[in-house]
């Protein structure tokens, strides 16, 4: 049996029928078809599914959707603005080369959004701190450091 | 130091291609897919190491309320196929027997995944379980369960050779060492699980979008598999979830296939991350036992080597992984005598395949292990065991390989002088420190993988707007391959590199490339663009001189503008002549095709002797380790990386491949090992195998050694594997250093320092 659910993602409001186990992940995915999210695990182990819901990252495959019933959204997709430009964190991730294969990259952005918005002002161990939960195969994570560092420096110049 | 060309695309940091696409959420992988009509695939896999299947009732799973077809066995051409010729030993489902934890014994397509996964409950199955083997020794011996009936010993492969003379060599030592090694088997992580996307065509054909790092090999093997020809299958390789070795050829593809043609519907299919653990390529995993002779100063005068490797009850690349592991280092150091003897066997495990490093990552963790113990029992430095033995440019080794240029020696004198003019820091009570090296060396673009030919080739189409497609059948999963494309054909053709673009990986219209593996991208794949790129410079030059009035051979091109060489004024925008050409031409693009092959012939079968690689890179690594004596913990606190890759295309992806090395080989180093037991997985998450995280790992310093290799484009090398090759012997030499003990086993964990510390601990007592 399906259960009505509404939920607005990066500015969009939605109502959609949902399984009541089923993630909202998935309603992300394969309902909507807001595909930055990604699934690297579906166990709250990678991080890669990582989105931001009412001001706090979360697994999004660890959230049941009926849980995402009135909450506020935001995925990689949402970190771009109406004009094109992009958010300063996906602007450093691809000068520092913090992005190889892509996979964990929506994830580790929102992470990165969700730690600037709360600490603008990062140490590189608080950087890599609140990225613990994110996991990149590619890089060796010094360029992503890299890049979160230089985007909050970005962000402090623009204040 | 190469000296600089006066490149303007050569060298330069630019952001990879793709970056903007993944870096905004647009970038669109297989599970971002869905297609009109589209089905869930999921895959019933065997709970049995080994088992006769004596019945299979798919009647309850088809009755299934959204069930659009059950496939086993039966709806397949039941023929024997595989990715290594000399061992076709798979089918696309079980046939008659199941033969480890994990094998595809059916697959189900539903109109979404809940209702697939509840149907895969509803088949059943009647096993009768067979004897196992899992440990690759027992395997060999006799009276072991027969696995594949045409390999009744169990011996997938086994090679045996040597050069120089081995007797000799042992003769003339001062000091014998003989030590056994194990590395052990690990998993490749890719951040994308193994999937596919498979819609069918007319007749025979199918669509298949796949990760995959040898997409047109894969074809073949596919097309046999599936009893159809190779064209019937258009294979495109859309953005990639990393790879790393694994995404080779692996049966969620073709069960996805068989699925499709089932249900004259798209079907998707994706691993699940315990699947993927369960049943996807890891590392071949390694028993050696090696004896080495050496002179009072370092010089090795004689190295045998006895290897075992576990192929798991399939084969996927094992006996070329072993192969490799016999001698890829005897282009490391300058081995005169050396022999071999080299066995791989099935065991009811799953298949083990391709790991950056192929075999040679391995190897080298065992050669860089020998060196600190022949150096402490020489009293010798471990830089000074190393160099004398150091393979050096211009030096063909006792295989027939010719190296060319090699900055080995210049690796370990960076290392070292960056490691010694590290801040010194206080070590906190209760914690030992050590620091360790390492060397390494790999092929850059090893050749007869699929002997059929070697090489590389490209399309380049300039367009009546100027701008340039690059195509090619290679394969970006991530590394940056795409973009070190775009460079080399700006570079080549003097064009604007914002003009140049990628053309998606697509067996419609891609060339016949051979793909991602040997660290060959740059090398091979970068001279396969450079002859496209010159081919489709001369019809450009040609219509440029007819129109100026000026021989071709008269121009030059920089930043997409084709001039007078003589008066530089006189020039035509490259859309100018793409214009003239394309609507002189009734519409014909400018198009380069061209290719690029090695002319040796490919090294000898029996006796391996033959050059294997146009190109041979070098590096040499430092580890600096702080562990904590009451809980063995091991942190890495400095790490110093050179490498000569030849001349850098883009040095920041350069650093960004070195570092995601060092991440790979920490976690091999210190704590990833797959848990299995009676042939199970234990550990088939990342909650239960842990790979490093961003607090695992130190800052890393890279330093480039930079040579100009003749055989690579603009004097540039590979990086791939190279990168991974010696992390883990620095940071276990590294411990080792640290705690005055040996680890010859991999992975050195807590509880196995704590173990040695004890032992040690009781020797000081005493």
């Amino acid at each position: 049996m399906k259960i009505p659910i509404s939920l607005t993602v990066n500015g969009d409001k939605y109502d959609v029928m949902v399984s009541p186990l089923s993630k909202l992940v998935d309603v992300l995915r394969d309902d909507l078809l807001i595909t930055g999210p990604k699934k690297g695990c579906a166990e709250g182990e990678c991080g890669a599914c990582t989105v931001i819901m009412d001001g706090k990252p979360v697994s999004s495959c660890l959230v049941l959707a009926p849980q995402a019933d009135g909450k506020e959204i935001t995925t990689i997709e949402g970190l771009e603005h109406e004009d094109g430009t992009l958010d300063p964190i996906q602007e450093e991730f691809m000068n520092s080369a913090a992005i190889q294969c892509g996979y964990c990259s929506p994830g580790m952005m929102i992470m990165s959004k969700a730690l600037l918005m709360v600490n603008p002002h990062p140490t590189e161990e608080e950087v890599r701190d609140a990225l613990s939960g994110n996991l990149c195969r590619c890089t060796g994570y010094q360029q992503i450091v890299d890049a979160v560092m230089a985007a909050a420096e970005k962000e402090r110049g623009g204040e | 130091m190469a000296e600089n060309k006066g490149f303007n695309c050569i060298g330069k940091s630019v952001a990879a291609s793709g970056a903007w696409e993944k870096a905004t959420g647009r970038a669109q992988y297989v599970p971002d897919m869905k297609l009109p009509g589209m089905l869930y695939g999921k895959m019933l896999r065997s709970p049995y190491a080994h088992a006769r299947i004596v019945n299979i009732d798919t009647s309850k799973a088809e009755a299934l309320e959204g069930v659009k077809a059950v496939a086993t066995i039966k709806d397949t051409p039941q023929v024997n196929f595989g990715p290594m010729g000399t061992n076709e030993d798979w089918y696309i489902f079980a046939k008659d027997k199941v033969r480890f934890i994990g094998d595809e014994v059916a697959a189900v397509a539903a109109i979404d995944e809940a209702t697939a996964e509840a149907a895969l409950d509803l088949i059943e199955v009647t096993y009768e379980e067979l004897p196992a083997v899992f440990d690759m020794e027992e395997a060999m011996k006799e009276g072991s369960p027969v696995i594949n009936e045409k390999w009744p010993d169990n011996i997938a492969s086994q090679k045996h050779f040597g050069q120089g003379d081995i007797e000799a060599g042992f003769a003339e030592a001062d000091l014998i060492v003989e030590e056994e090694f194990y590395t052990n088997e690990v998993y490749q992580s890719y951040m994308e699980t193994m999937c596919a996307l498979v819609r069918p065509e007319k007749g025979s054909r199918l669509t298949m979008w796949v990760p995959i790092q040898i997409a047109n090999k894969a074809r073949l093997v596919y097309a046999k598999a599936l009893g159809i020809s190779p064209e019937d299958i258009r294979l495109i390789k859309p953005f990639m979830g990393g790879g790393f070795g694994a995404k080779f050829e692996t049966n969620i593809h073709l069960a996805c296939a068989v699925l499709a043609r089932k249900t004259g519907r798209p079907v998707k299919m994706i691993n699940s991350r315990h699947e993927d653990f369960a049943a996807g390529n890891p590392r071949v995993p390694i028993k050696y036992r090696v004896k080495m002779g050496f002179k009072k100063d370092g010089t090795c005068t004689a190295k045998y080597m006895h290897l075992v490797g576990n192929n798991g009850c399939r084969t996927v690349y094992g006996p070329a992984i072993m192969s490799t592991a016999c001698y890829r280092i005897d282009a490391l150091y300058k081995f005169p005598n050396v022999k071999v003897d080299g066995y791989l066997t099935y065991t009811n495990t799953v298949p083990t395949g391709c790991f950056r490093g192929f075999g040679n990552a391995q190897s080298i963790f065992m050669i860089e292990r020998m060196m600190d113990i022949a150096a402490e029992k020489l009293g010798l430095r471990p830089e000074e065991i190393r160099k004398v033995n150091a393979m050096t440019p211009n030096f063909t080794n006792p295989h027939g390989w010719r190296v060319g240029t090699c900055g080995l020696t210049e690796s370990i004198d960076a290392v070292l002088e960056a490691a010694q003019n590290r801040p010194k820091t206080e070590v906190s009570p209760g914690k030992l420190r050590g620091i360790g090296m390492a060397c390494c060396n790999h092929v850059s673009g090893n050749r007869g993988f699929f002997p059929t030919f070697d090489g590389s080739s490209s399309l380049i189409r300039i367009a009546e707007d100027g701008k340039i497609t690059v195509f090619h059948g290679e394969c970006d999963m991530g590394q940056g391959q795409d973009t070190v494309f775009a460079q080399i054909a700006a570079e080549e053709l003097g064009a604007k590199f914002s003009d140049v673009r990628v053309a998606e990986q697509d067996s419609q219209i891609s060339p016949w490339g051979l793909g991602s593996y040997a660290t060959r991208g740059t090398t091979v794949g970068g001279n396969g663009i450079i002859a496209g790129c010159k081919a489709a410079k001369k019809i450009l030059f040609e219509e440029a001189g007819a129109m100026l009035g000026v021989d071709a051979d008269q121009l030059d091109s920089r930043e997409s503008i084709i001039f007078w060489k003589r008066r530089p004024e006189k020039s035509l925008t490259f859309s100018e002549v793409g214009a003239h050409y394309v609507f002189n031409h009734a519409g014909s693009c400018i198009i380069g095709n061209g290719y690029y092959r090695t002319g040796d012939p490919l090294p000898d079968p029996k006796t391996s002797y033959g050059n294997v690689s146009p190109a041979y890179i070098f590096g040499c690594h430092m580890a600096e380790v702080e562990i904590d004596t009451l809980t063995g913990h091991v942190d890495v606190v400095n790490y110093w990386a050179a490498h000569d890759s030849g001349r850098p295309i883009n040095p920041t992806l350069l650093r960004g491949q070195i570092e995601g090395g060092i991440g790979m080989g920490l976690g091999w180093a210190l704590w990833e090992d797959m848990i299995i037991k009676d042939g199970k997985v234990l550990n088939d998450g990342f909650l239960d195998y842990r790979i490093p995280g961003t607090v695992d790992m130190p800052r890393m310093t890279t330093i480039f050694i930079e040579t100009d290799e003749p055989n690579g484009p603009f004097g540039a090398k590979g990086i791939g594997e190279a990168a991974i090759n010696p992390v883990a012997p620095a940071i276990v030499n590294a411990v080792c250093n640290a705690l005055g003990v040996h680890f010859n086993e991999l992975p050195v964990t807590p509880a196995r320092i704590l173990a040695a510390l004890k032992t040690r601990n009781k020797h000081q007592v005493i």
